[in-house]
């Protein structure tokens, strides 16, 4: 038996061998070859549609190569459905994690073996102490936190036998701490030899976590080898097109604010997830607010923007208290809001392209019947404007790019020309051409006087962009920065609560 | 497990208060009715609908929902009393009748599982069917003259109760125990809580639903062999509405429509309650006619006040998640938060 | 301007349906040439008005992703009504009607706000809606005189008459059809509100970011309905010259297959009420043209629901994605859930 559990090193866990795949006309992923070996952690990074998701239901079974295979432990698998590869193996922690909310965090984790229970939970309690976790057994999982779902995640697979762990974009949703404790975890899983396939957008926790790195783009890997093997630029270089330029950045000029009321005005603002909060956005100005997920961000926008009750505190807009008023009323006095999920807040996917941009603008569109002319000229204006890229006004959005949905959103919030447009992370997955027109649009409302308020955790996006910046960290503004201050070494310390001498104030 | 039990429990629990809540009350104003005959004879006469209601649980618990019941009960059984009408042995006849269940099961879960059609509509299309099938069966005439020994298997007591209800309390604790305590079983309710995950994780998501279909429909076979031998004739119309009364039943009970949620003995409560309310309205010298405006207020405001309070609880939970992400304040601030 | 593939669809979806109808309308035509004349074809609408009437507007609350089971029984509850406050306690037929046209506003208005206002899942609210208001009609007939059976008739003429004019041969009951067809048309496809509906259904999270209150526009499609409902009972009175607790008890199946067959997802977001009135025409003509060639009527929800089926299936397997894509679907439901809108 020892021969099969430990493998030589030279013999890869997991081998996929000049994978392709198509989805009608669109070649998804054009050869790809991969090894993981026992032990390794595989960086897997890559943009939006670079075919990492796709590998990835590829060797979970749940989609069929059109070409190539996948070897595991040298043995060619054929992975007909999820059950299989889990049969092999193969463990795959989502994004989101897909716990039962109503069982309890053992149920979770045992359900689905064919072992007795005892048997069962005496290898789940000698696994927890193993890795020396703590864990509730008796929680239901609907009430875990992301972080703590995740760790159920690992859980299961690891009482499958799991030799091939992969971790989509775990850290996506964790405070810092929990990352911190995640990356412990690998640690831990990585010395009882799991191969972990890691995918990530974040090229910090490369280097803190990988051993080895790949990077997609296009459906084709681009670069691949030992983390020890590269340094920063050389994977900002593989995920850019060969032949793209850095674009040159725009220059700004910070506005004046010699004699201007502001336009927003927050005063000890306290709400559910954010705790007095203070500061001002003025008109013709881009307020940058940074800070990692869950600082609170997000929180604070929608309570603004009437979504959740305030607990204290006072917001003005342009002098007048509009706290506590209900969205349709905030949207009519003057401000409104890009929401940060596209899909779950944003936009209307089975609608037309021209009903989505009319939809907060209703109320101004005619009497009792719709005026559609107008609205065919508002949909006009916005496709020339943003360079929306659609075949008809009566497309449907579900079908367009991320970054076009993403335009139409925006072309929607503008329509009801807002004093003050929060925008919250508005180039998330994205690509880089629609990146670039938003920016174009976010300028052009600076320049007509519009107060925005960029909420990002790109601080590449907020340097860019913004006039000032202000940081959150737990629910805190924790710092300010002039523009001169404004980089991106400051703002990612202060999103995790490193204070810099120097960089205060503003 | 425990903390799961407990849940479970409290909503089991709140329908059994409910219950003899109901009961007492009832007692108070009436106390015939708290006679240990009356008693039995509630639950002895909610032996048709705790069946139904046992049967959709199933469904109900993997997501789905399956309103087909009551013709399913309605044609098995039509088919089954023609068969004993004319001289057919037991065997046959019952045979028959869970054949038809199985039948209808299958055709269900085909459409569901298969073709994705939505459940509500496929089991509302295959309703009508199976209705229409019935009168077809029984040409619009009822099935009377049915063998006098198989009448009599309803009445058979055993302590009180009848061996019917005995019967289906038993198999109701057989199945609440493969729901709650076998692999396959937790199988239903993890289908129904998340059917993505579920998938996942191997298990098999389309079988499972369809084996809750086909489970549901023989559940409503026997229901309606039970019902033959208790009413003593079917009427093309018979089990008519019925499917609505089970689901009432299985929300009564505690178990949501979402999917995940609830238990076969709390659908078997309900089943008690929804059979009980037309005797206790006799009881308190009300007509029966307001039979169906009780149970419409019941289930409205059961259902209302169940989603209000789960409302409550999930909006507490988010609210101490966001406010525990605060830190504390800077050393210079004053702290009113926390 | 170019039509996109969904309008394309529908409009393919409207066409067949125009075809079926022909075909319908050729078979029983050959079936028993009286079915042809047009006074037989024209005047069968008053066999099927209710299924028509009501469907129309049912298309509104399924379009928001909603489910109605209840408008049956406030058919019932509306004609006894009529007949109570006429008989015992002798008010004006109309203003009887126009009160029982409230009151099943009232009945819808009641389901649809806790569907909106609390998030019960709307077929729960609607199942013990129509227990309810069946009940309700079966306790207002105690309060009449007259034995619940027999039903409340002697209505005057001028009441029953409406329902059975015929201008230029043209049954009343098909004018009122078409005009609640241009109604709720202009009402759904036209105006503010009827995007509004629409932009429910497709996303309520997205509609609640854009400024709609969609619990008002939610609760408003089962106020439609129960309008309707009660509209299809003063008819359906009219046109029997009885008021009876339980009219429109075996409703339910056709309306919702009008309203599928027409081309409204019970999903919510895509729909319209041309498809509607079009299914419940080839529903309608089928069940009277069955009953024509001498089908016993009691046969007839075996094609009926046949028809759901087949028509369901059929359209998911020409327009259904993979696998994933129902995994998807739920998923994002389940997101839909977590986030529900606050306060």
């Amino acid at each position: 038996m020892t021969e099969s559990s430990t493998l030589p090193m030279q013999e890869p866990m997991l081998s996929v061998r000049g994978i392709y795949k198509s989805f009608s006309l669109n070649a998804v992923l054009k050869g790809i070859d991969l090894d993981v070996h026992p032990g390794e952690v595989m960086a897997l990074i890559g943009g939006n549609g670079a075919g990492k998701s796709t590998l990835m239901k590829i060797i979970m079974g749940i989609y069929q190569p059109d070409r190539g295979d996948v070897l595991i432990a040298g043995e060619k698998a054929v992975l007909g459905k999820p059950s299989a590869a889990l049969a092999k193996g193969i463990y795959l922690v989502p994004q989101e994690p897909m716990l039962f909310p109503n069982m309890t965090v053992e149920e979770n984790v045992l359900i689905g073996f064919s072992e007795p229970k005892a048997e069962l939970r005496r290898r789940l309690s000698g696994l927890i102490k193993q890795l020396n976790w703590k864990v509730d057994l008796h929680r239901k999982a609907g009430g875990l936190s992301i972080a703590e779902q995740q760790l159920v995640e690992i859980l299961r697979g690891l009482l499958r036998n799991a030799r091939i762990l992969i971790l989509d974009e775990p850290t996506s949703a964790l405070t810092f701490d929990e990352v911190e404790a995640l990356f412990r975890i690998i640690a831990d899983l990585r010395e009882k030899n799991i191969s972990m396939i890691y995918i990530t957008h974040r090229l910090t926790e490369v280097f803190e976590i990988a051993t080895h790195v790949s990077i997609m783009r296009d459906g084709v890997i681009t670069l691949c080898g030992p983390v020890g093997d590269f340094t920063r630029e050389m994977l900002v270089q593989g995920l850019l097109p060969p032949d793209t330029e850095q674009g040159e950045a725009l220059v700004c000029i910070p506005p004046d604010y010699q004699g201007r009321e502001p336009m927003l005005r927050l005063e000890g603002y306290t709400g559910y997830g954010f705790c007095d909060i203070s500061f001002e956005v003025y008109p013709g100005e881009i307020l940058g607010l940074a800070g990692v997920v869950g600082a609170g961000r997000t929180e604070l926008a929608t309570t603004i923007f009437g979504r959740d009750s305030v607990k204290s505190g006072k917001v003005f807009l342009d002098g007048e208290d509009i706290t506590g008023l209900s969205t349709k009323k905030i949207i009519d006095k003057g401000i409104n809001y890009v929401p940060e999920d596209r899909h779950l807040n944003g936009i209307f996917g089975i609608s037309s392209v021209s009903s989505n941009i009319s939809a907060a603008h209703l109320g101004q569109l005619g009497r009792f019947l719709l005026d559609h002319r107008q609205e065919t000229e508002l949909t006009r204006r916005y496709i020339e404007d943003f360079r929306i890229k659609v075949t008809g006004q009566d497309q449907l959005v579900s079908s367009l790019s991320g970054g076009n949905q993403q335009k139409v959103v925006i072309g929607r919030v503008l329509c009801t020309q807002p004093k003050l447009v929060i925008l919250d992370e508005p180039t998330r997955g994205i690509d880089a051409a629609a990146r670039g027109d938003v920016y174009a649009i976010i300028h052009k409302l600076r320049e007509q006087g519009v107060a925005v308020l960029l909420i990002s955790s790109d601080m590449e996006e907020i340097v860019e962009l913004s006039d000032r910046a202000v940081t959150m960290y737990q629910g805190r503004i924790n710092q300010s920065f002039a523009k001169c201050n404004i980089t991106q070494d400051n703002l990612m310390a202060a999103s995790f609560g490193v204070c810099k001498e120097g960089a205060r104030n503003a | 497990m425990l903390n799961l039990k407990k849940i479970l429990k409290s909503r089991e629990i709140t329908s059994l208060a409910f219950v003899v809540l109901l009961f007492v009350g009832v007692g108070a104003i009436n106390p015939n009715f708290l006679s240990s005959q009356n008693i039995m004879l509630s639950l002895n006469g909610s032996v048709v609908f705790t069946m139904l209601a046992v049967g959709i649980a199933f469904v109900i618990i993997t997501a789905e929902i399956d309103v087909s019941v009551g013709a399913t009960l309605g044609l098995s059984a039509a088919v089954s009393a023609t068969l004993l009408r004319d001289g057919a042995p037991w065997g046959v006849a019952i045979s028959a009748a869970l054949a038809v269940g199985l039948v209808v099961g299958l055709i269900n879960g085909f459409g569901v599982v298969v073709l994705k059609i939505p459940s509500i509509i496929m089991t509302l299309g295959v309703n009508g069917v199976v209705r229409g099938l019935c009168y077809v069966y029984t040409n619009g005439k009822w099935v009377e003259n049915l063998p006098f020994a198989y009448k009599a298997l309803s009445q058979a007591m055993v302590g009180g109760m009848t061996w019917f209800y005995l019967g289906a309390l038993l198999l109701t604790v057989a199945i609440h125990l493969f729901l709650t305590r076998t692999r396959w079983g937790r199988y239903f309710a993890a289908v129904g809580d998340n059917a993505g995950g579920a998938t996942l994780i191997g298990i098999p998501v389309g079988r499972t639903k369809m084996v809750g279909f086909v489970l549901c429909a023989l559940m409503a076979a026997v229901a309606g062999l039970m019902y033959v031998s208790r009413i003593g004739f079917v009427t093309p119309t018979a089990g008519n509405g019925y499917e609505m009364k089970a689901i009432a039943a299985c929300v009564l009970g505690g178990v949501s429509l979402a999917g995940g949620i609830g238990s076969v003995v709390g659908a078997a409560l309900g089943a008690i309650i929804m059979a009980s309310i037309g005797r206790i309205l006799v009881f308190l010298q009300f007509s029966s006619d307001y039979d169906n405006t009780i149970t419409g207020i019941l289930l409205i405001t059961i259902v209302v006040v169940d989603a209000l309070m789960q409302r409550r609880a999930a909006e507490k939970a988010r609210r101490e998640r966001l406010t525990a992400r605060i830190a504390e304040p800077a050393a210079a601030k004053g702290g009113e938060e926390q | 301007m170019k039509l996109t593939k969904i309008k394309k669809k529908l409009w393919r979806w409207e066409t067949s349906l125009v075809v079926l109808l022909l075909l319908e309308i050729v078979v029983f035509g050959a079936l028993n040439p009286r079915f042809l004349k047009p006074r037989v074809l024209l005047g069968s609408i008053n066999d099927f008005m209710s299924i028509c009437v009501i469907a129309l507007f049912v298309t509104f609350v399924l379009i928001t992703g909603g489910m109605d089971i209840q408008a049956g029984s406030i058919v019932g509850l509306t004609s006894i009504s009529i007949g109570l406050l006429w008989q015992d306690f002798g008010m004006n037929i109309w203003a009887a009607a126009l009160l029982s046209l409230i009151i099943g506003a009232l009945c819808g208005a009641l389901s649809g706000f806790f569907v909106a206002y609390t998030d019960v899942q709307p077929m729960v609210v609607t199942l013990g809606g129509s227990f309810l208001y069946s009940g309700l009609a079966i306790a207002v007939t105690n309060l009449s005189a007259t034995e619940s059976y027999k039903g409340i008739s002697g209505f005057p003429s001028y009441f029953t008459g409406f329902s059975k004019f015929r201008l230029l041969g043209v049954p009343s009951q098909v004018l009122i059809f078409l005009a609640l067809i241009v109604l709720s048309y202009l009402l759904l496809h036209k105006t503010k509100y009827g995007r509004s509906v629409f932009l429910c259904g497709v996303n309520r999270n997205a509609a609640e970011y854009s400024g709609i209150n969609t619990r008002l526009v939610m609760m408003s499609t089962y106020v439609l309905s129960g309008i309707s409902a009660s509209l299809a009972g003063i008819i359906l009175t009219s046109y029997l010259g009885t008021a009876k607790a339980d009219f429109g008890k075996e409703l339910t199946l056709p309306i919702i297959t009008a309203v599928v067959l027409g081309g409204t997802s019970n999903l919510g977001g895509r729909g319209g009420v041309i498809g509607t009135a079009l299914a419940a025409l080839v529903i309608g003509i089928m069940r009277f043209g069955l009953s024509m060639a001498g089908l016993n009527t009691q046969y007839l929800d075996i094609p009926v629901g046949l028809l759901l089926i087949v028509a369901v299936a059929f359209r998911g397997l020409t327009g259904r994605s993979k696998w994933l894509g129902s995994l998807l679907q739920k998923l994002r439901e389940r997101g839909k859930n977590k986030s529900k809108v606050s306060a």
